[in-house]
């Protein structure tokens, strides 16, 4: 079962709504661990592209691929991405840490997805902007049961 | 000489073995005296030596983290007859139905009794409409189609008095469900009149897109399962410490050699009258030669099974079923294929079969059919982060469905994996897999 | 059967040019929230944290958490300008670090 908060994120940002999950994480802890990275800062939506499967074929083992828009130069870069599972008992994932050697803001990884949930990822910039995105996995209810 | 190259072993007949063996013993041991590596590729002519006896522990203990349900009471592959015969006839009720439609809602979505009616079947908003399968007809309506409340009692009781090949599971006459709580979901059916409103096109299993497997399994980046393939040439070449014997020893080259072998397995072991896939082989033969000890589902062994088919990938399947006693294993596993299973009462086909459940839902996976089953054996499992060979696949298949698996060197297996390698035949081998 | 850590990285590349590493190291990542058969809470093991440097310069890094799937797999890219050593490096929750090296020609 689900319920719907709206919580918004700062002065100007862009409310996400932020799930209750069965795993016992609350969406306080998701939004705390989002307010850690970004210490209080506005959060804006933004050009990130989060590759995540329409339904995780199980939650052990789910493949996120992340790329933020940005030109990756001296002066303008991505300088750390945040990932948080909000339905996770644990839901920061992990900080990614990047610089103008980068190349290309991308990252991959696979992670664990403990029920159907929202991924939230948070980009930080080198000029100070914090822009957020959200994709919603459907984890894979098996045919047998227990 | 190796005391494990003359007890308990199948081998040419006796007597020309034997010299044979002491000539080679002694050519190996002496080379190895003399610090002399012997000539690659040592192998004596005839069929390869086996040790007797069984090839996994006894008493087949079940895994640890499997459910430890004990299903004797009901049919194994083992044991086709074990389950209660179906009633011969439905049951007569004295009234009509009276049960708690609120409780029946809860019920059809309870996953601990058999995976909940919705794993088959879409029932409206039942369970939020999460997932639910398609491998019986949708429900949302049924409240509608005239059906009688015993029609209905009896149905979901034991569904073999009105279809005796269906697939329903006999819920109420394999004890799943009590009578009350078939009372319950009769109730609940019964108030099914609308389509079930699904919240995302995901969640139709009418809509929802069959998986396609697009992962590159053979990159090590991708699959964990590639550490086992460095790990068994680790294996290969390594000498027991008693025997001083390798796999390379006699064999050679492992990519010259073994570069097709697997594709022809599992095959008839007229020595033991079982057909012997390739982790039983790798047991029996490794303790008969090189003494090394690697029963089936050890690390050990797992890896050797996923290297000497690696080795083969890219050979079609190609298995032995003319000889009259491969033909005779094929017709048993055939027939094992169709054989009812567990207190949920299914066999291979109601699920694989594409006439039956195969490449339907159930709940949220995908039931696929026989051809493409077995080319990825062994196979990385990311749920599990495990390596699992076709043997603990069946295993699971029975425990899955409540029933009881059998050891992994179980004859039945055999035959049911050359029928399934026959199934298969011109798929080309890939391995190792990677899957759910 | 110790495994070793998997690297793709291109052995060559041109000047200025983005490439694609991806990595794979063998660990279960044990959450900590898991209990063991007795009901006793299985403590938490993970790699914690991913460097990579190029010619001793950090490139990019990881700080993981117990989400992350066992056998972390981290695939990211670099500009490269010259040819060197990528020198990547595991930190497990144990104080054990996991090296691996790979070279590149940049022309």
């Amino acid at each position: 079962m689900t319920t719907r908060r709206d919580i918004i994120l700062g002065a100007g940002s862009a409310a996400l709504v932020l799930t209750a999950g069965a795993a016992g994480a609350t969406p306080q802890e998701a939004a705390a661990a989002i307010q850690a990275f970004i210490g209080g800062k506005p959060a804006a939506k933004g050009n990130i592209s989060i590759d995540l499967p329409e339904i995780a074929e199980n939650g052990n083992t789910v493949p996120l691929a992340i790329t933020v828009d940005s030109p990756m130069t001296a002066d303008d870069h991505v300088t750390e991405v945040l990932v948080v599972a909000e339905a996770n008992p644990l839901p920061r994932l992990a900080i990614f840490h990047l610089g103008p050697m980068a190349g290309r803001a991308e990252v991959a990884t696979r992670i664990r997805l403990a029920a159907t949930e929202n991924v939230t990822v948070v980009a930080k910039t080198s000029k100070g902007a914090v822009i957020m995105a959200q994709k919603p996995v459907k984890v894979t209810i098996g045919g047998c049961g227990g | 000489m190796p005391a494990s190259i003359r007890q308990g072993v199948l081998d040419r007949p006796l007597s020309r073995a034997m010299t044979a063996t002491v000539t080679m013993g002694l050519v190996i041991a002496l080379a190895a005296l003399f610090g002399v590596a012997p000539a690659a590729a040592d192998e004596r002519p005839g069929p390869a030596p086996l040790a007797t006896g069984d090839a996994s522990a006894r008493p087949w203990k079940r895994y640890d983290g499997w459910p430890d349900r004990d299903a004797s009471a009901f049919n194994s592959l083992a044991n086709p007859h074990a389950s209660p015969p179906a009633p011969t006839a439905p049951r007569r009720l004295d009234g009509p139905v009276t049960g708690d439609a609120g409780n029946g809602a809860k019920l059809v979505a309870d996953r601990t009794r058999g995976g909940s009616c919705l794993a088959c079947h879409v029932m409206g908003q039942a369970g939020n409409a999460d997932l639910p399968g398609n491998v019986g007809p949708d429900l949302s309506e049924i409240g509608n189609a005239g059906l009688s409340d015993e029609q209905f009692w009896n149905y979901i009781n034991d569904a073999r008095v009105y279809n005796p090949s269906t697939i329903m599971p006999p819920w109420g006459a394999h004890g799943l469900f009590n009578d009350k709580e078939i009372g319950d979901i009769v109730a609940f059916l019964k108030t099914l009149k609308v389509p079930a409103k699904f919240a995302t096109d995901v969640d139709d299993p009418a809509k929802r897109p069959a998986p396609v497997e697009k992962r590159d399994n053979l990159d090590p980046t991708t699959n964990p399962a590639m550490w086992a393939v460095d790990d068994a040439a680790a294996l290969y070449k390594k000498r027991d410490a008693s025997s001083g014997f390798a796999c390379a020893t006699c064999h050679g080259d492992p990519a010259a050699r073994f570069s097709t072998w697997a594709a022809a397995m599992p095959r008839f072991e007229p020595r033991l009258g079982h057909v012997l896939g390739v982790e039983e082989f790798v047991f029996r033969h490794a303790k008969a030669t090189t003494g090394a000890n690697w029963p089936m589902e050890s690390d050990e062994n797992i890896a050797m099974g996923v290297y000497l088919r690696n080795l083969a990938n890219g050979q079609p399947i190609k298995v032995d079923i003319t000889s009259p006693d491969a033909k005779a294993a094929y017709e048993r596993g055939r027939l094992l294929a169709d054989t009812k299973v567990g207190e949920l009462n299914f066999s291979c086909r109601d699920c694989h079969d594409p006439a039956r459940g195969g490449l339907k839902w159930i709940r949220g996976q995908w039931l696929g059919e026989p051809k493409g089953q077995l080319d990825h054996f062994p196979t990385w499992r990311t749920s599990l982060n495990q390596i699992w060979d076709i043997r603990r696949r069946f295993q699971w298949c029975s425990v899955a469905i409540r029933g009881n698996e059998l050891p992994p060197d179980a004859p039945e297996y055999g035959d049911l994996e050359l029928y399934l390698a026959a199934v298969n035949a011109g798929r080309t081998l890939s391995v190792p897999g990677i899957r759910h | 059967m110790v495994e070793k850590p998997r690297i793709k990285l291109p052995p060559e590349a041109k000047k200025g040019e983005v490439i694609e590493i991806k990595t794979l190291i063998a660990h279960d990542m044990e959450t900590g929230l898991r209990k063991d058969k007795d009901g006793k809470p299985i403590p938490r093991k993970i790699i914690n944290k991913f460097t990579c440097d190029f010619n001793g310069k950090p490139v990019f890094s990881a700080d993981l958490e117990p989400g992350i799937a066992a056998n972390p797999y981290l695939a990211f890219t670099v500009r490269v300008e010259e040819s060197g050593t990528f020198r990547f490096a595991w930190f497990d929750d144990d104080g054990t670090v996991t090296t691996a090296d790979g070279a590149i020609k940049v022309t």
